[in-house]
């Protein structure tokens, strides 16, 4: 304890900020999801052969990885922030059942049923996150119920409404346009929205202001209510998030498709988990990247669709998946402790 | 299984449809007991009351879209039922959510009403065969319809079986596929492991089989379910690796939809034809337009009419068919009976 | 007399029927030290908690400059120039230093739609402030918070809270998990503070660590204020004593002494 007096503060000796070096590389969250899709690339490059290298073969993992990618950028954020969102299987069922009914099974224009079935997306998700931040009880729980809930509703009332579980639905030129059609008779127009999705998001959570509150929110609630964070509105604001992705999604399926099933969705409840926790982003909240969910994406969409391109049993898709959860898994918590004890060597001092 | 556009949605919730099965099955017993053992005379009674014959049939929901065709099957033969001075009486559930339970109660609340025969699917057999049983200990005669099968007919002491059989329709259409030339079929399974897909599957490989063809399954993992594009996107993939693919079958007219998408979107359109099992208004209509080769209709008009037909038969002249099973389908619909079919879909009856 | 940055006027806390605190009279001046000293279940953190706006007071009133004020909210508090840092420092393991150290109040560059934060500047600024308070280890501010020791994460939340233009620091157990070579450099830290004319309230049961900062000490024993006196006007004994309740800590401690020697026959 020599200096006890601060008359002039030394110097800040501020690391230069260099290029990127290894180091540097390794104490990103998504580092170990570059890897991991880096790795199954390869892996069904190898055994896919030609077909999978194809634009065919791409776009097979691109359209699954759009679809998915525009739930589970929202659902990412919200994880980041320390909740689950696994009502979003409902939503999607609920919301194409939607523009398939108001615009289907009613006639009415089909932006009136577009309209309708992203507003029930936003309404829904506002409800997750009120009852979620008012009531204390974990989002795991409030979004199980509304998981179920829904469905039930979707079910019921698709059938009192309709009399069955399937709609059609005729969209029309503008809106097959824009949400539904095949770019080149290949590509969802749904992976323009995905990027457009990528980048808006993106800049919110690493570059606006307020991607740094939903950091300290998952960080610790406490603390970011105690800097003035409105951590309720935060909160509210991502389940609304979450929930329109699926809607979304919702509709660009009823539209592509030209119809709705009350059963269709449930399974991205988990993908979009599973998506979420390959990218990076730690489970209980405070870490993680856009970039990382979108590799996240990528991995899972190309484990998924690879398969098919090996000519193997498709029975063993879900073992892959499987392992792929836990082996990324393993490596992201490897890469968050590189990063956690990492610190430059002293320099010496001059 | 008819059932299956009532039940699909609850496939993505299975764990917890099992348990509420479960639950169901140990609590509906006592109440079925109960109210068997306080009945005795009346069915001799309501039938002399009647001066004829009270046919009491156990169906599932009549807005169920399926069902409503049974039932107007049951109508149209209950009018010569009429006429003969009996009567028909339609039992269905205000709900699936508690299905082998609810048909138990039916069955034996058709026994207490004084049923002079009884007509039922069997479902659930753990719930349903002892009220079964107590039908035909009663001496009523007894009609296992719609599901359950011969198997279930003779081991529950019924008369007949009258209904369709996935392996049969399997075969039918593997069968029709071979005729048109296709050596290579695949079998989309969305549910691989539930018994009636998988028959439904194994019917059409020995269907093809049986013409000179090959046939796989290509079983999708349960982290599609209910995502329309990772079908689409599977069944693609499995058209670009494999090129002597020559026909797709689809297990739902769902994937139906799903795989016509694939299959345009491997540009395999004029190579590569197309059937599924059930039908509904799309499949009718690609049919028409030459997109689709064939559906596979189990006929549900006919298992409605043809039981009362055959119950009423027995009742007034002790008429028994030597055919056992007596299938209503499959029916094979293509664009040779097209038209009829088509006519039929807007009478209802199909 | 100097009016003090904080009185505190015969506070009183019950939560139902149990009185947590009872007349409460205190006043914290600038370029003070005050300890805040007291066993477990003393109503040490209720204190502090009414001090930074986290409980109101059930009766009494707390005054800022003389004036009276409520504190509806730890926001509230902070606006008066109140900050309180907790145990862990209240940082965020996962973040950036940069990013850690402005959250809430997070600088800008750009306008309208594209404005950004700036992470130069914020990095920037927090490796700046906590070399000041003599953190020469930490050079970047993209490290992660996670990375740095406890006394680190402490004066990050110091550093913080002074460049933030906090008037009284609150400090909840700072030393508590820390090493001595750690402990030693927080009380450092909370010297510089002082000398820069901010009031520090040290919560602490650790005397040595009160006793070398501490100007002005407040002995709480069940939700009442037991002593109040100045730096030099007790022995660190007769604090041992009172922080252990008024039971005199000597035969306790004699009746221990005992039990070695036995061990050692």
């Amino acid at each position: 304890m020599t200096t006890t007096h601060v008359a002039a503060p030394p110097k800040p000796r501020v690391a230069a900020p260099s290029g990127m070096s290894i180091g540097d590389l390794a104490r990103r969250p998504e580092t170990g999801a570059l890897i991991g899709t880096i790795s199954v690339f390869v892996f069904f490059a190898i055994f896919g052969g030609g077909q999978f290298l194809s634009a065919g073969g791409a776009a097979s993992w691109l359209n699954v990885a759009a679809e998915l990618g525009i739930i589970a950028i929202p659902v990412g954020l919200l994880m980041i922030a320390g909740e689950l969102d696994l009502s979003v299987g409902s939503v999607l069922a609920s919301s194409s059942m939607t523009v398939a009914i108001v615009s289907g099974y009613w006639g009415a224009p089909v932006i009136v049923g577009i309209v309708a079935a992203l507003l029930l997306g936003l309404v829904v998700g506002f409800l997750n996150g009120l009852l979620v931040t008012r009531t204390g009880v974990p989002s795991f729980i409030v979004t199980l119920a509304t998981l179920f809930g829904l469905s039930g509703l979707t079910l019921g009332l698709s059938r009192v409404i309709t009399g069955t579980t399937s709609v059609a639905l005729d969209p029309g030129p503008q809106a097959k346009q824009l949400l539904g059609t095949l770019v080149a008779g290949k590509f969802e127009v749904a992976i323009f929205w995905w990027i457009a999705a990528i980048v808006v998001i993106g800049w919110l959570l690493h570059f606006s202001p307020w991607g740094n509150w939903v950091f300290a929110v998952g960080g610790d609630k406490e603390s970011a209510r105690t800097t003035g964070i409105p951590v309720q509105g935060v909160k509210i604001a991502l389940f609304t998030a979450s929930a329109f992705g699926a809607a979304v999604v919702g509709v660009i399926q009823s539209i592509l498709y030209n119809s709705a099933q009350v059963a269709n969705g449930q399974s991205f409840v988990f993908n979009s988990i599973i998506a979420v926790v390959i990218g990076g982003v730690l489970l209980t909240g405070g870490y993680g990247s856009v970039v990382g969910v979108v590799l996240g994406t990528l991995t899972f969409s190309i484990v998924s669709q690879g398969i098919y391109y090996t000519g193997w049993n498709s029975d063993w898709a879900a073992l892959i998946l499987g392992v792929l959860i836990l082996a990324a898994v393993l490596m992201n918590n490897t890469f968050r402790r590189m990063a956690l004890s990492y610190a430059p060597r002293m320099k010496k001092k001059g | 299984m008819s059932l299956k556009p009532a039940l699909r949605p609850r496939w993505a919730l299975a764990t917890v449809a099992v348990l509420l099965l479960t639950t169901a099955c140990n609590s509906g017993k006592p109440s079925a007991d109960s109210s068997s053992s306080s009945d005795g005379t009346p069915a001799a009674a309501a039938n002399a009351a009647s001066g004829g014959t009270a046919i009491f049939v156990i169906g599932g929901k009549s807005d169920d879209p399926f069902w409503s065709k049974v039932k107007r099957g049951v109508d149209d033969a209950a009018k010569v039922v009429q006429a003969q001075g009996g009567s028909v009486t339609f039992l269905g559930p205000q709900t699936y959510d508690n299905l082998g339970p609810d048909a138990a109660k039916l069955v034996d609340s058709a026994v207490s009403q004084g049923a002079a025969a009884v007509i039922g699917p069997d479902w659930v057999p753990e719930a349903e065969d002892a009220a079964f049983k107590r039908v035909v200990q009663k001496g009523i005669p007894l009609f296992i319809y719609n599901a359950g099968g011969i198997e279930a007919a003779n081991k529950l002491g019924a008369l007949n079986y009258i209904g369709s059989d996935e392996y049969t329709a399997g075969k039918a259409g593997g069968e029709f596929f071979g005729k048109q030339g296709a050596k290579n079929v695949l079998c989309v399974n969305t549910v691989p492991g539930a018994s009636n897909t998988e028959a439904r599957c194994r019917g059409i490989a020995d269907g093809v089989k049986a013409t000179g063809g090959t046939s796989k399954q290509l079983p999708m993992p349960s982290s599609n379910f209910g995502n329309p594009t990772a079908v689409a996107q599977g069944i693609k993939a499995s058209l670009l690796k494999d090129d002597t693919i020559d026909g797709v079958v689809t297990i739902s007219t769902q994937d139906a939809d799903s795989a016509a998408s694939g299959i345009q979107q491997a540009s395999a359109g004029d190579k590569v034809k197309l059937g599924t099992f059930d039908l509904d208004e799309s499949q009718l209509n690609r049919i028409k337009d030459g997109k689709q080769l064939f559906a596979i209709d189990q006929q549900p008009y006919m298992q409605g009419y043809l039981s009362v037909s055959m119950a009423q038969g027995y009742l007034k002249y002790g008429l028994e068919l030597p055919q056992k099973p007596l299938l209503t389908g499959p029916a094979v619909i293509s664009k040779d009976n097209i038209d009829s079919a088509i006519a039929g879909a807007k009478a209802g009856v199909r | 007399m100097v009016t003090p940055l904080l009185e505190l006027r015969d506070v009183c806390k019950s939560f139902g029927a149990t009185d947590v605190l009872t007349d409460i009279s205190l006043r914290v001046h600038p370029g003070e030290v005050l300890c805040l000293l007291g066993d477990n279940g003393a109503g040490k953190s209720t204190l502090i908690k009414i001090l930074s706006g986290v409980h109101q007071p059930t009766t009494g009133r707390i005054e800022a400059n003389g004036e009276a004020v409520v504190f509806r909210s730890p926001r509230d508090a902070s606006t008066h120039g109140i900050a309180t840092v907790h145990q862990f420092g209240g940082t965020f393991p996962l973040m950036t230093i940069g990013r850690s150290f402005f959250v809430g109040a997070e600088p800008t560059k750009w306008r309208g739609p594209f404005r950004r934060f700036d992470r130069k500047f914020a990095g920037g600024i927090a490796v700046q402030e906590m070399q000041s308070l003599g953190i020469t280890r930490v050079t970047d501010g993209d490290r992660l918070v996670g990375g740095l020791s406890g006394g680190e994460r402490q004066a990050l939340a110091i550093a913080r809270a002074v460049y933030f233009g906090a008037k009284l620091l609150i400090l909840d157990e700072p030393t508590a998990a820390l090493g001595v070579k750690e402990a030693a450099h927080v009380l450092r830290i909370i010297m510089q503070a002082r000398q820069k004319g901010i009031a520090v309230v040290l919560v602490t049961h650790h005397v040595t660590h009160a006793m070398t900062v501490g100007d002005h000490f407040a002995v709480l024993i069940r939700g009442a204020l037991a002593a109040d006196f100045r730096k030099g006007e007790r022995s660190r004994e007769e604090i041992t004593d009172l922080m252990a309740g008024g039971e005199a800590m000597a035969e306790l401690e004699a009746e221990i002494e005992s039990y070695t020697k036995e061990g050692q026959l």
